[in-house]
């Protein structure tokens, strides 16, 4: 399994969790498409919740997360598990 | 057993808390336990942190520091990007200083901390039971502590709805807005069920848990204040209310009624031998007027704002608490409203904009007296009475963060940011508004029935909690003990030990700084994946 793989299945057992109590229905089990906002009903402010989550469950500190969020100036319009994962790669591994 | 129980009263105020406890004409003493609390016990007001506000406030309850030595400045963060602003929340890594929940578990006391603000994400090294205030009922599970608290309280609390005490980000932001009065009294009536809401969190834990610190936070006391001043303040209330009127006056007295029914079972449970404290993280009072500090900047010379292209973004953009601004030819300017302080920009390498780095001071001496000279046409009174250079009020490691200056407003009011004129306008109606004297009061076994005693200081309720727990008090403790607050047999029998320092562990301890080589190589990967120019 690569690493980007393994934090693609932490990350969905992590959002599992952190959607327990939400109304939100899947078709299918969350996978590396599965994005926030269109497929998990995901917020602003449940984004930031997010970014906490993860750098508790991976052991990160300080990450750039507007990095990730933001684009020219611009916040993305939705992010997918698998683009999460890809971002964290390095920070997961130099945390390792 | 529970040896103490510690109730925090968000924003309230000897104002109001006088008139509660006070027999009034056709409406009788609203909060009847709290008047035996008062005669029975000991009282004094409390001297906030320099700037009054929510998250540095309790921050400083719950380390006994100041703002410069725990980090904590404000609800959020904020940096510009340019096209948006990137938010993020303070949270509990960011308090740089050991907790009152971590000293006492560390000295073997069992704590409950409910709805005090940045106790979310729970932190691992405590003994006992943590719900976090602020944080929306979508992620309360993740943030309790221990975690199977969260369904144990589902099973056994009837009535339990985390949609109903948990914070709401959009209901939230009502409280500094210009309501209808429908909405005002919407918003009021949003908290009675909230609070009953903690209540029962409270009582249950009391109840089935018994932890020697009882703590829990009530916040509706600062909500509706904020909403419905002028129907709490004695000298604005109106003298015979009819239709809406009454029913604002009604509904805030019904707040208070039933905070004071909360208040009474909670001390009746904590049971005879314990020791009640009460505290708020800052006063209340009335703010007439509205600066727009960066409109008053612009008209110094100080700022320029960006331009609005009439773009959706740049309406967004707008419409956020965070000042639009031009920063190439931005000096000085207020970030955000809660902030009430300007930083000053200097530049960090020669060209880039902001004021050098060796003209800081005639530069900050100059705004200053720029400030100061804001009148009234009317009175000639001064708006800005008092500015705090952060190297004064926010001494330690965290000075840098702080406002570089902090500013008092003749009516304790928070600024605005937004670009409109004039600089001062009248509010149509008073609003609440946070001011430096909050309430700190002590009741029960070996508390003196000496009313009310000299002014103490916020950081002072760390100490004291510690204090009544029987443990030693950390020396780097900013705060002290009041004495006059105890029984003169209790003092003595009783002796305030002083210990060791405080300690700082985290349960995810902020990693060695990378190395270079390792830098080089995120920043390589970051690049790679188009995350980094």
């Amino acid at each position: 399994m690569s690493n980007t793989d393994a934090i693609v299945n932490k990350l969905i057992v992590l959002l599992e969790d952190f959607t327990q109590d939400w109304d939100t229905e899947l078709d299918s089990a969350m996978n590396p498409e599965t994005r926030l906002l269109a497929d998990l009903g995901f917020e602003s402010v449940d984004i930031i919740q997010l970014t906490v989550a993860i750098e508790e469950d991976f052991g990160l500190h300080k990450t750039p997360f507007d990095k990730l969020l933001m684009n020219n100036g611009r916040y993305v319009d939705d992010l997918s598990i698998g683009q999460i994962a890809a971002f964290l790669e390095p920070f997961v591994a130099a945390a390792a | 057993m529970t040896r103490t129980l510690f109730i925090g009263l968000d924003g309230c105020t000897f104002t109001v808390l006088n008139e509660m406890t006070r027999d009034l004409p056709g409406i009788g003493v609203t909060m009847p336990f709290m008047k035996s609390v008062m005669e029975g016990g000991a009282r004094a007001k409390l001297r906030s942190t320099p700037n009054p506000l929510t998250p540095p406030a309790w921050t400083s309850i719950q380390t006994g520091k100041g703002p410069g030595q725990h980090g904590v400045f404000d609800f959020i963060r904020a940096e510009d990007k340019g096209g948006e602003v990137f938010w993020t929340l303070y949270d509990s890594r960011d308090i740089d200083s050991e907790t009152i929940w971590s000293i006492a578990s560390r000295k073997k006391k069992r704590i409950a901390a409910l709805n005090f603000p940045l106790t979310a994400p729970p932190p691992g090294n405590v003994d006992g039971f943590i719900v976090p205030g602020f944080i929306p009922a979508k992620h309360l599970r993740r943030n309790t502590y221990p975690r199977e608290l969260f369904e144990q309280m589902k099973q056994n609390i009837a009535g339990f709805d985390p949609k109903e005490l948990a914070w709401d980000f959009d209901n939230e932001k009502q409280a500094l807005e210009v309501l209808s009065p429908e909405e005002t009294e919407k918003w009021v009536r949003y908290h009675l069920p909230r609070e009953e809401q903690w209540f029962k969190i409270a009582e249950y834990i009391l109840e089935t848990e018994k932890p020697d610190l009882m703590a829990v936070m009530f916040d509706g006391t600062d909500k509706i204040q904020h909403q419905a001043w002028q129907f709490l303040d004695p000298a604005l209330v109106p003298e015979n209310p009819q239709g809406w009127e009454k029913s604002m006056r009604d509904v805030c007295l019904e707040y208070f009624r039933n905070l004071d029914g909360y208040i009474e079972r909670l001390v009746t449970l904590a049971g005879p031998d314990a020791q009640v404290f009460f505290a708020s993280d800052h006063g209340f009072t009335a703010s007439y007027e509205v600066l727009r500090i960066n409109s008053l900047l612009e008209d110094l010379g100080y700022l320029k704002w960006a331009v609005n292209d009439g773009s959706e973004q740049a309406l967004r953009r707008e419409a956020s608490d965070f000042a639009n601004l031009d920063w190439s030819q931005t000096t000085a300017y207020c970030r955000t409203p809660s902030s009430n302080g300007i930083h000053i920009r200097v530049a960090e390498k020669p060209g880039d904009p902001g004021i050098k780095p060796e003209d800081y001071e005639q530069f900050r001496d100059k705004l200053i007296q720029d400030l100061f000279s804001l009148k009234d046409p009317d009175s000639g009174e001064q708006i800005i009475v008092d500015v705090l250079k952060r190297e004064e009020w926010f001494p330690g490691p965290h000075m840098k963060h702080a406002c570089d200056l902090t500013l008092v407003l003749r009516d304790n009011g928070f600024v605005s940011i937004r670009d409109y004129k004039p600089a001062v306008v009248k509010r149509p109606n008073p609003a609440g508004t946070h001011h430096p004297d909050g309430i700190f009061m002590a009741y029960g076994k070996g508390v003196a029935a000496a009313g009310e005693v000299e002014l103490r200081q916020i950081v002072d309720v760390t100490s004291t909690l510690l204090y009544s727990l029987g443990v030693s008090v950390p020396s780097d403790l900013e705060g002290e003990v009041p004495q006059s607050f105890f029984t003169s047999e209790h003092w003595s029998e009783n002796p305030v030990k002083q210990g060791a320092r405080t300690r700082l562990e985290r349960s995810n301890e902020a990693r060695e700084e990378m190395d270079e080589e390792e830098k080089k190589k995120m920043i390589e990967q970051l690049q790679m994946l188009g995350y980094m120019e």
